[in-house]
């Protein structure tokens, strides 16, 4: 693409002028150095990485409002760290009340939270609704029928919601 | 919609993905006819996308199996922050019952054939060699964990079948060597034998040396094989021993013998080492088949069947074969 080094440029260009300002802004948030250094550095790739038609680069925003730019990027891997972090906290208190024998080897388990964590954020964002009835019938291989039941919900709506869910995971399956 | 990480690449619509969705259910609940199947297939073969969004719907699938329910759904039932609406909070708070069976299912079921040690693809056979010098061969789908450590040398058969070849313990303390499958537990007494893990039950059969035989659950109740025997048991019992056949590990050498078999257990056997679907019509099941047949690449074996038996075999896509009645 012949635009590549002119927008490698531009994010160069913000690099220089406000990293310093984001990393401070960001360890006023997380209270945590080396989590705002790693944020920080994050946004700048995201921001390289991003395809151009991306809404905040195509109105050469970034240009007239940098620091507003930085922070929607910023705002946005802060939300899916506290997500990640939030997620491995309840997976660890959930690990914590199992019977001991039961409990996975260390490389299962390092396999089971990264599944979770992909399966988590792909669920993001759907009603409800929608994810219970996707994953009572995923995790507990329960039908429509029983779904319906347990949710108060009719089969069709059911059947509805299951589809939507897992249209939605192809989707963004890579 | 809002922009995700890892969105990019071939993309699938949003139409296509839900009717990939309504496939997956349908296929997944059983209750799928024959001629559901058979427009799944055109569906899927219609258009690349098709393909692809059925790809990812597989894959999706796998990642569920992956987890076991007791642990997943806690934490991905957790109210997130900002959407802790009452009714998400009643809908989750259901989701949280989740009987420890579920959990003893995963730990039996297909997620443990994933995560096991050794694991071999349909239509993929592999030999290993244990840290004592034993040998160890993983037929076509096929899932073993190895775990020796100084009191027991043993195997954990998750799935399919393996060909175990012992060697004298090096340790000079004469470590068991044992085979564990869902049902019960071998002990080698200094042998080479053949374990198929056949869903409730597994199959044993020796071809040199002696194998003890303990189910899990049966009284502590124990039979000892062998050499040329060989023995079916569950969880709960012993079965009769039988006569093994001399062929029960000619897959070692890639090859399959099959005398006067019925087509449909021929199907069934030549079935374990191809991917996809291989369907024998009902009206042909019975006629018999005899020969000895590659393993290793299946399609000339399907390709020469019409030329020994009255069948024609009926490609639908690569992975979907039916022998059925010639001229229909």
């Amino acid at each position: 693409m012949s635009s590549a080094p002119a927008a490698f440029a531009q994010v160069h260009t913000l690099y220089v002028a406000h990293h310093g300002w984001l990393q401070s802004w960001l360890r006023r948030r997380l209270g945590h150095a080396g989590d705002a250094a790693d944020l920080a550095q994050d946004t700048f790739v995201r921001i390289l990485a991003a395809p151009a038609s991306m809404r905040e680069k195509e109105a050469d925003w970034q240009l007239r409002e940098p620091r507003a730019y930085l922070t929607v990027v910023a705002k946005r891997l802060l939300a899916n760290l506290h997500r990640r972090r939030a997620l491995e906290q309840s997976y660890l208190d959930a690990l914590a009340l199992m019977p001991e024998p039961l409990a996975p080897s260390p490389e299962q388990q390092a396999i089971i939270l990264e599944t979770l964590q992909d399966i988590d954020a792909m669920l993001d964002g759907l009603a409800p609704a929608v994810r219970a009835a996707f994953l009572l019938a995923q995790l507990e291989g329960l039908g429509y029928a029983e779904i319906a039941t347990r949710l108060g919900l009719s089969e069709r709506t059911v059947k509805r919601y299951m589809a939507q869910a897992m249209a939605r995971c192809i989707v963004l399956m890579p | 919609m809002s922009e995700v990480p890892g969105s990019g690449g071939a993309g699938v619509s949003e139409t296509v993905a839900l009717q990939a969705a309504e496939w997956f259910f349908l296929l997944q609940s059983d209750a799928a006819t024959p001629a559901d199947r058979s427009r799944w297939a055109q569906w899927r073969a219609q258009h690349a996308e098709h393909e692809t969004a059925w790809q990812r719907a597989e894959r999706v699938g796998q990642k569920f199996a992956l987890l076991p329910a007791a642990l997943a759904a806690p934490v991905l039932a957790r109210p997130t922050a900002g959407r802790q609406r009452r009714q998400a909070v009643r809908a989750m708070a259901m989701l949280l019952v989740v009987a420890p069976a579920t959990w003893l299912a995963w730990r039996h079921g297909p997620a443990q054939e994933w995560l096991a040690d050794h694991r071999t693809a349909t239509g993929e056979r592999r030999q290993l060699t244990l840290p004592d010098g034993s040998h160890i061969q993983l037929d076509t789908a096929s899932a073993v964990d190895v775990r020796f450590d100084g009191a027991l040398r043993l195997l954990r058969l998750h799935a399919g079948v393996i060909h175990v070849q012992t060697a004298p313990d090096p340790q000079g303390t004469h470590r068991p060597f044992v085979v564990a499958t869902a049902q019960g537990r071998l002990r080698a007494l200094g042998t080479r034998f053949v374990v198929r893990q056949e869903g409730e039950r597994s199959r044993v059969a020796v071809l040199q040396g002696a194998v003890e035989v303990r189910p899990d659950a049966a009284g502590g109740r124990l039979a000892v094989l062998r050499a040329g025997e060989q023995m079916v048991f569950t969880g709960q019992a012993l079965g009769e021993v039988q006569p093994a056949s001399r062929h029960v590990d000619d897959w070692t050498r890639g090859v399959f013998l099959a005398r006067d078999m019925r087509l449909a257990d021929f199907a069934a056997e030549l079935g374990r080492y191809r991917p996809g679907v291989l369907r024998c019509d009902p009206a042909v099941a019975d006629l018999r088949i005899s020969g000895a047949f590659q393993l290793h690449d299946t399609g000339p074996v399907l390709d020469s069947l019409p030329q020994a038996l009255p069948v024609a075999v009926l490609y639908r896509t690569r992975y979907w074969v039916t022998l059925a009645p010639p001229g229909r």
